[in-house]
């Protein structure tokens, strides 16, 4: 039995994705190595992705609707870790957020990276069940609830960028739970208006001043604002992109990360070295891999056999779609300056670790589509 | 889709899914586009001026020698501590000024001055934060590396002048650029960019273009800190080219310690080549030492000094050789002498004119200093008689006199090659209307004051100088000048080889030298008559050298009125003098402030310098006493 379960499996294995997966990493790991030569956070990556490698496997060959089961078991531990990396002594304060905690022996890990994950399997239970009305108040309202504990707690660290992140999970889920199209359509809109809306007001009202506005003033105009001082993360990011040109600056030796023009260039501004390194070239590969990696995972979304697989995977493909935008639009230019890692590209163990063990419950999700 | 779902159109909510991704990432690669195909070779360019920076290598500045090739001035290497601009952008710079002020040994005002400068400077790639730095203050940045990576040592030349202000009103001294200079239009054609050390007065002034080189640079590769990564060329600087002056050290030294011992410790001793214009000494006392200005301006002391200097009653500043004005006195006499036999006023052989012990015009008398009877006109000059000179000047009138002034360029600068000379005040009638509005008459008593060299006669040393030497020499004036050569710098065929260069006139249309033509027997009545004044019992007897014949002329100006002539408003004294009478080598002049007659006290001072002068020229003979008989002419 088990024989045979294993044949199938590996005949079912979706290798495209853990190839691509994979392979961006791989890349992402080069590029690290051209941002910070010097330093070894670069084979810390590629042994980050071994140990990825291990957990995805383990959680594919799971049947993730056990896992799916213990949900509220995991969303609690997971919510204990986030009380618990807020204890002084316990969670390790960089830059003022208190959003790792050190293992001794292993390094440090963040827990708001992970506990993505059963808030995603917590949603999935909760709104995986058969449906065949519209969305009610009240399953809107528990949603939000189960979002907003480890938004809540993130935000003490505080890290808004990670709990910006959370945010797509909710509204995929929500989405995909019978809300009423008028209601997303009046979002959007509420957005599109609301947004250019509230920046004027914020100006003329003096409630946005500071550096706040000149992270947003930045984006709106990079070569007329403030350099040298808030202005300067994305503006070296933009000159860093475009110096990359059609395939990719000349000289790597003095190359703006290993000058230090380019602030975090091995974590939040990587893509940027991906730019100055490959060029228009590299960058529109690595987009079109994320591009196909994303439509291969909503494709075994389409064809999962129940609610649940299928809510897992796509509030998975939400917060990645978001932390790429996010991310390279901040590389670009085009949006303030916000720490939210790459996936599989910003060096870091705990971002690899969580986003192959999301990917591992797409392939487990996948691997049981024809098992009752 | 696998399992039955009832809810909203499922499938098309994950197109629509699908769909956005799809656009979110256009969107991404249409911004790509933008930065790098469309405006990549901007970026590309921001890039790498950002990481490219030149560091300027300063220029080596000529050296500064005498005639004799003894070093006047010269450069030495110190150590400067640099504040990087580009590391101390974003950061308010005045956070600095106390921890560096109290580590380095600063003055906070200072300090902040300097910020306040750069601040309006754009151009400023570093700020000078300390000059001349001690080992312990080097060791100081050294260990705070950390704490204030912008600071850097460098090192730099300095400028060294002699000790105790010898020549310093000729040398003149270098200073940093002032940012009101920058927006002169004859500094802006140079290029000078803040920082640069530029020759401020005298004749690191003048020459300034020759002796400073041109500063090389060091193309770098910085990081965002401003370290250096790597050299990626070096333009080498071109170094200034060498300043030979007519300058003669052991002269200079002599007319030094003269005005140093002199009466008041103020006035002016000069020496010239008259066959040429060559200065070989010139001094004015009280004087002043350069090094302030290149050395210890910076300092809070240097600036406590400078503001002394400026505001001595003394004025220390002040070159009186081209800078101060006096009556001339009696040495007015000797131009007046050949020009009124120039014009016929008189002649050789019928030169007499009444001494009368003075003369009346109108109810004043104007008395002479003695009564010469009827004098010719070498008795004259020898016994310096002014009623002769009062009766000369009447027959010449104004218009003689003022032809006179006009054909010995007493009415314009003497054109000596150092910056601010003065132009003088010469007798006409137009000087007294505007002089003294009251009586704007020209009158018969006008002429008189104008004859021996009070009132309306107001002249520079130099110019007076250049008068009589030139008379010495048979009516060739040179124009006195400092430069004898400045060497070539570089290799010959070189882009910036300097070729030798020798003094040029300022003025190419002015002659030079300026004829003046003296008949030969009118020329021998006036230097007879001058060599009387030395060797011949004239006013100047004391001085006389035997074995060379000094030709001279006191004078006595008079400060304030007859009577009062007293203190600190004692008359100054003249003498002007060329040597061998007969065949002149050298021209000395000497002016002492407010000493008295001339024949005490700028008699002895021109003396000592012919002393030294005829020992360095004649060394095998043994110096002249004053008590060998007199040759007989």
């Amino acid at each position: 039995m088990v024989a045979i379960i294993k044949k199938r499996s590996l005949r079912d294995f979706d290798w495209l994705i853990a190839a691509l997966a994979i392979l961006i990493v791989c890349f992402g790991a080069w590029e690290i190595r051209n941002a910070v030569p010097t330093e070894t956070h670069w084979q810390k990556q590629l042994v980050g992705l071994g140990i990825a490698l291990v957990a995805m496997l383990a959680i594919a060959f799971t049947d993730y609707r056990r896992l799916v089961e213990i949900a509220p078991i995991l969303y609690v531990l997971g919510l204990v870790l986030l009380v618990i990396v807020l204890v002084p002594g316990i969670g390790l304060k960089v830059n003022g957020q208190r959003c790792w905690i050190k293992l001794p022996g292993v390094g440090q890990f963040q827990p708001s990276e992970f506990v993505k994950i059963p808030v995603v399997l917590m949603l999935a239970k909760y709104f995986g069940k058969h449906r065949s009305r519209l969305l009610s108040w009240k399953e809107f309202t528990i949603g939000c609830v189960i979002l907003g504990l480890p938004i809540a707690l993130i935000l003490l660290e505080p890290d808004l960028g990670q709990a910006l992140t959370y945010l797509p999970l909710l509204a995929v889920v929500l989405f995909l739970s019978s809300v009423r199209m008028w209601i997303v359509g009046a979002v959007l809109a509420a957005f599109i208006v609301g947004a250019p809306l509230a920046y004027t007001v914020g100006v003329k009202t003096g409630v946005l001043h500071g550096y706040k506005l000149e992270r947003i003033n930045v984006i709106l105009d990079p070569e007329n604002a403030d350099k040298r001082g808030f202005g300067y993360h994305t503006w070296q990011s933009m000159v860093t992109v475009g110096e990359g040109g059609l395939l990719g600056a000349r000289s790597s030796e003095y190359s703006q990360s290993s000058l230090k023009f380019l602030p975090e260039p091995h974590t939040d501004f990587i893509f940027a070295v991906t730019a100055e390194t490959t060029g228009f070239v590299g960058c529109l590969l690595l987009l079109a891999s994320y591009a196909l990696l994303l439509t291969r995972l909503i494709a075994n979304a389409r064809r999962s056999r129940d609610r649940t697989g299928m809510l897992v995977i796509m509030a998975i493909v939400g917060g990645l779609i978001f932390q790429i935008f996010i991310n390279v639009g901040m590389a670009v230019g085009m949006l303030p300056v916000i720490g939210v890692p790459l996936p599989l590209m910003s060096a870091g163990l705990s971002s690899v670790l969580a986003t192959f063990i999301a990917i591992g419950f797409a392939i487990s999700v996948q691997l049981r589509r024809f098992v009752n | 889709m696998k399992f039955v779902d009832d809810s909203q159109n499922l499938r098309g909510r994950l197109r629509l899914i699908q769909a956005l991704i799809l656009v979110l990432l256009a969107v991404l690669s249409v911004r790509l586009y933008v930065l790098q195909i469309i405006n990549g070779q901007h970026y590309a360019g921001i890039a790498e001026n950002q990481r490219i920076r030149l560091l300027p290598i300063p220029a080596p500045r000529g050296v500064i020698f005498d005639r004799n090739g003894r070093v006047l001035v010269d450069s030495r290497p110190i150590y400067s501590i640099i504040l990087s601009r580009e590391d101390t952008k974003g950061i308010d710079r005045y956070t600095l000024v106390k921890p560096l002020s109290q580590g380095l040994n600063l003055d906070p005002g200072l300090l902040r001055e300097r910020f306040d400068l750069v601040n309006k400077q754009p151009a400023f790639e570093s700020i000078l934060i300390k000059e001349d730095a001690t080992q312990a203050e080097m060791a100081w940045v050294d260990a705070h590396q950390l704490e204030f990576p912008a600071l850097r040592v460098e090192q730099t030349p300095q400028r060294r002048y002699p000790a105790k202000g010898v020549l310093a009103h000729v040398l003149g001294y270098v200073q940093e650029v002032s940012p009101e200079q920058l927006d002169e239009p004859r500094f802006k054609d140079k290029h000078y960019k803040p920082g640069d050390i530029i020759g401020q007065n005298g004749l690191e002034s003048t020459y300034d273009d020759y002796l400073r080189g041109r500063d090389g640079y060091r193309k770098v590769i910085v990081d965002s800190r401003g370290h250096i990564q790597k050299e990626i060329d070096v333009v080498p600087p071109t170094p200034g080219q060498d300043l030979v002056t007519t300058i003669d050290l052991d002269l200079q030294q002599a007319a030094e310690d003269q005005l140093q011992k002199s009466a008041t410790k103020r006035g002016v001793i000069v020496a010239m080549d008259p066959n040429n214009g060559e200065i070989l000494a010139l001094a004015s006392y009280p004087t002043f030492d350069p090094n302030l200005f290149s050395q210890r301006i910076t300092t809070k002391a240097g600036r406590a000094e400078y503001t002394a200097l400026l505001n001595d009653p003394q004025k220390p500043l002040l070159d009186r050789a081209i800078q101060s004005r006096y009556m001339p006195g009696s040495t007015w006499k000797i131009p007046m002498s050949v020009a009124g036999l120039q014009q016929g006023a008189i002649t050789i052989d019928h030169s007499n004119l009444l001494c009368g012990g003075g003369i009346q015009v109108g109810n004043k008398f104007t008395r002479c200093m003695g009564n010469h009877g009827t004098p010719d006109l070498r008795t004259a000059i020898t016994k310096s008689c002014d009623g002769y000179f009062y009766r000369l000047g009447l027959k010449m009138t104004i218009n003689g006199i003022m032809a006179m002034v006009d054909e010995f360029d007493l009415n314009r600068r003497s054109g000596i090659d150092l910056p601010h000379e003065t132009l003088n005040q010469t007798p006409s009638p137009d000087f007294k209307a505007q002089m003294n509005p009251r009586d704007p008459e020209w009158r018969d008593i006008d002429t008189v004051y104008s004859s021996f060299g009070q009132v309306y006669d107001v002249i520079t040393p130099i110019t007076l100088l250049r008068t009589v030497a030139g008379i010495g020499v048979g009516g060739k004036l040179y124009i006195p000048h400092l430069l004898k050569e400045l060497k070539p710098s570089g290799k010959e065929g070189d882009a910036d080889y300097r070729s030798s260069r020798a003094f040029q006139s300022m003025d190419p249309l002015r002659p030079n030298p300026k004829i003046v033509p003296i008949p030969t027997d009118q020329h021998k009545v006036v230097v007879d008559g001058m060599w009387g004044v030395v060797n011949n019992g004239g006013t100047g007897a004391s001085i006389k050298m035997a074995g060379f014949d000094i030709a001279g002329k006191t004078g006595t100006a008079q400060v304030v009125g007859l009577g009062k002539d007293v203190g600190a408003n004692k008359d100054h004294s003249w003498f002007v003098s060329y040597a061998p009478a007969y065949n002149p080598e050298i021209s000395v002049l000497a002016l002492i402030e407010n000493s008295g007659f001339g024949s005490l006290h700028a008699a002895p001072a021109v003396r000592a310098i012919y002393d030294v002068y005829y020992q360095k020229t004649r060394p095998q003979q043994e110096a002249p006493k004053n008590n060998i008989a007199l040759r007989i002419r």
